[in-house]
């Protein structure tokens, strides 16, 4: 079921949006995962990871930070292996994906969210699971998605070689969020050992923003995966247009993407009309359900007529 | 330790990994959120809730004295102990913590630099979940020395600039008014923006990557050079709710060693809701 070579997402053109023929714009449907999002690639990778390890051995469980989608791939996948899962997530998680954790199998910690962090010192849900795995060591593994190179090495050996099959080589830019920078580093890691003339275009939302899993650039201290001489751009994008141009896609190109993929999408746009010919992919993380609440706060309108 | 005007409130994590379990030393974890305390602390530390235990719960106030007397001495602790605190969110609730034991006089009270994240994020230092064993106390208070604090009606009667420093310590966004509150927090104001006068310091310049305080020179370049806080004068220090600015004050007063500075607790979720009262944006 996990996305390879030989059984890649899909990759479809988007039809609409994009007014310039001379770029054509190509969408990685990172939904159609099993369990919903991009995560499941890195979810896998830590897991078997950590049972080759014997880390999982005598009944210990994982304990793991996550805004969500890392947690339901590895909520799933671990119960279906017999371990379970303490997930420790930040409030301002949309409440469709705290109830999919519980749904996925996960216990759930929820923590207050960060008043007013300092670059570097990591957030308040990564100190709190670093601290379970810490004082309750004999219970908890931590794969730590911000500093396992399992996570890299899943994207090296998967969505890199999806795209570079699926595009016949003919990829010139890649568009992608940074959270974890899993996805960046190991798809940018192999795509440029093929053609090392591709542009990797990070989007990323302006600060204080409100678009779950992603990362303002001021919050990366936490993640030790991101590798900057990787990356030959990032784009800083008002992140309420994560949620207009969520919308734009499900309404217009028949991709109920999620509010990153928006984002993403908005910051290609801007790539296209500055270097009017080439040929690029976005990577899409997950899909609109999980956000109906967020939806509901950022776009005006849309909760009202949901009553009799 | 690098120079400051009064080493003697500040120790290392290895400091403390040394004299765990000494008598006469005792560690406090003060938390905003006391998830981080229950989750595992350091072995022998008791934990305070900044919320519900440091604040007067009918009032909006610092707890009273025989509230501090009780909690000192349900913890355990003597006036003749050495306090170490540390907490969560880069010591800013300890360091609201500190200020309050300077004012019901606790001689001996210390920060351990760095905070919980950095004591986490050292290989050979143990976290538990254990409670420690606590023997009670009668703990008697002395002061209150309110010199450490500025009310509201001081605030206002104060000439920034020319009789005094005012140290706002919070993001840029809410010193320009932009946000009243960082996103998500449920204490606010009814304005935004900042007292006039006052200099824009966010707390985060006292810190290196690590959380731990810069060196007594840095320090001094940055306050005194560049933004131009006169030692010779008063210095008030605010943030949104007090903790913040607690940190600045710990860094103003002991670190740098200015002889008068003061925090303002009220903080902007008081002054930002007072009635014609002047604001810059």
């Amino acid at each position: 079921m996990l996305p390879s070579e030989e059984n890649p997402t899909p990759l479809v053109r988007l039809n609409r949006l994009n007014p310039h023929a001379d770029f054509p714009l190509y969408a990685k449907l990172e939904w159609m995962n099993p369990f919903g999002s991009v995560k499941d690639r890195a979810a896998w990778a830590l897991l078997r990871d950590l049972e080759e390890r014997g880390e999982l051995a005598n009944g210990r469980g994982l304990v793991e930070p996550t805004s969500g989608n890392t947690g339901i791939s590895l909520a799933a996948m671990a119960r279906a292996r017999g371990h379970r899962l303490l997930a420790v997530v930040p409030n301002k998680v949309p409440l469709e994906k705290k109830v999919l954790l519980k749904i996925a199998g996960a216990d759930l910690e929820v923590i207050s969210d960060e008043l007013c962090p300092a670059p570097g010192l990591g957030d308040g849900s990564i100190n709190l699971a670093k601290t379970h795995a810490k004082a309750s060591a004999h219970k908890y593994a931590m794969p730590n998605q911000y500093e396992n190179s399992k996570n890299v090495e899943a994207h090296y050996r998967t969505t890199g070689p999806e795209i570079w099959k699926q595009t016949e080589g003919k990829i010139t830019h890649l568009f992608v969020s940074l959270g974890t920078c899993g996805t960046v580093t190991g798809t940018a890691k192999f795509l440029r050992e093929k053609n090392p003339k591709i542009k990797i275009i990070a989007v990323q939302p302006t600060e204080g923003h409100d678009v779950p899993g992603l990362r303002n650039i001021s919050q990366l201290g936490v993640s030790k995966l991101f590798d900057s001489s990787l990356v030959d751009d990032i784009i800083e994008v008002d992140f309420h247009l994560a949620y207009t141009r969520a919308l734009d896609l499900c309404q217009n190109e028949g991709l109920l993407a999620g509010p990153s993929s928006g984002l993403i999408l908005e910051g290609a746009l801007e790539i296209v009309a500055r270097d009017k010919s080439g040929f690029g992919v976005m990577i899409f993380p997950d899909n609109i359900f999980k956000y109906t609440s967020n939806m509901i706060k950022h776009i005006p309108g849309l909760g009202s007529g949901t009553q009799p | 330790m690098a120079n400051y005007s009064h080493p003697e409130v500040l120790v290392e994590t290895d400091w403390v990994k040394q004299n765990l379990g000494k008598p006469g030393i005792k560690l406090i974890e003060i938390d905003v959120d006391t998830k981080g305390y229950d989750a595992g602390h350091i072995p022998g530390a008791v934990g305070f809730n900044w919320q519900t235990q440091l604040q007067d719960q009918l009032r909006r106030d610092i707890i009273s004295e025989e509230a501090f007397e009780k909690l000192l001495g349900d913890a355990g602790i003597s006036p003749s102990d050495t306090v170490v605190l540390y907490g969560d969110n880069n010591n800013w609730f300890a360091a609201y913590g500190f200020w309050l034991f300077k004012i019901y006089g606790h001689k001996d009270v210390r920060l351990m630099n760095g905070g919980r994240v950095k004591w986490l994020n050292e290989p050979d230092k143990e976290l538990t979940t254990e409670r420690p064993k606590i023997v009670s106390t009668q703990y008697r208070a002395s002061g209150p020395d309110l010199s450490l604090r500025v009310m509201l009606s001081e605030v206002l009667r104060a000439q920034p600039g020319k009789t005094c420093n005012l140290v706002d310590v919070r993001s840029p966004d809410e010193f320009t008014g932009k946000v009243i509150a960082p996103p998500g927090m449920t204490e606010t104001a009814q304005r935004g923006g900042h007292i006039p006068g006052a200099k824009g310091i966010p707390w985060s310049t006292a810190v290196g990557p690590d959380g731990t305080f810069k060196s007594v020179d840095e320090l001094r370049t940055i306050y005194v050079d560049q933004k131009g806080v006169d030692p010779k004068k008063e210095t008030i220090a605010y943030c949104r709710i007090g903790e913040r600015s607690s940190h600045t004050w710990f860094v103003l007063k002991y670190l740098l060693g200015l002889s008068n500075v003061r925090n303002y607790d009220g903080s902007w979720t008081e002054y930002g809701s007072i009635v014609a009262a002047p604001i810059e944006k």
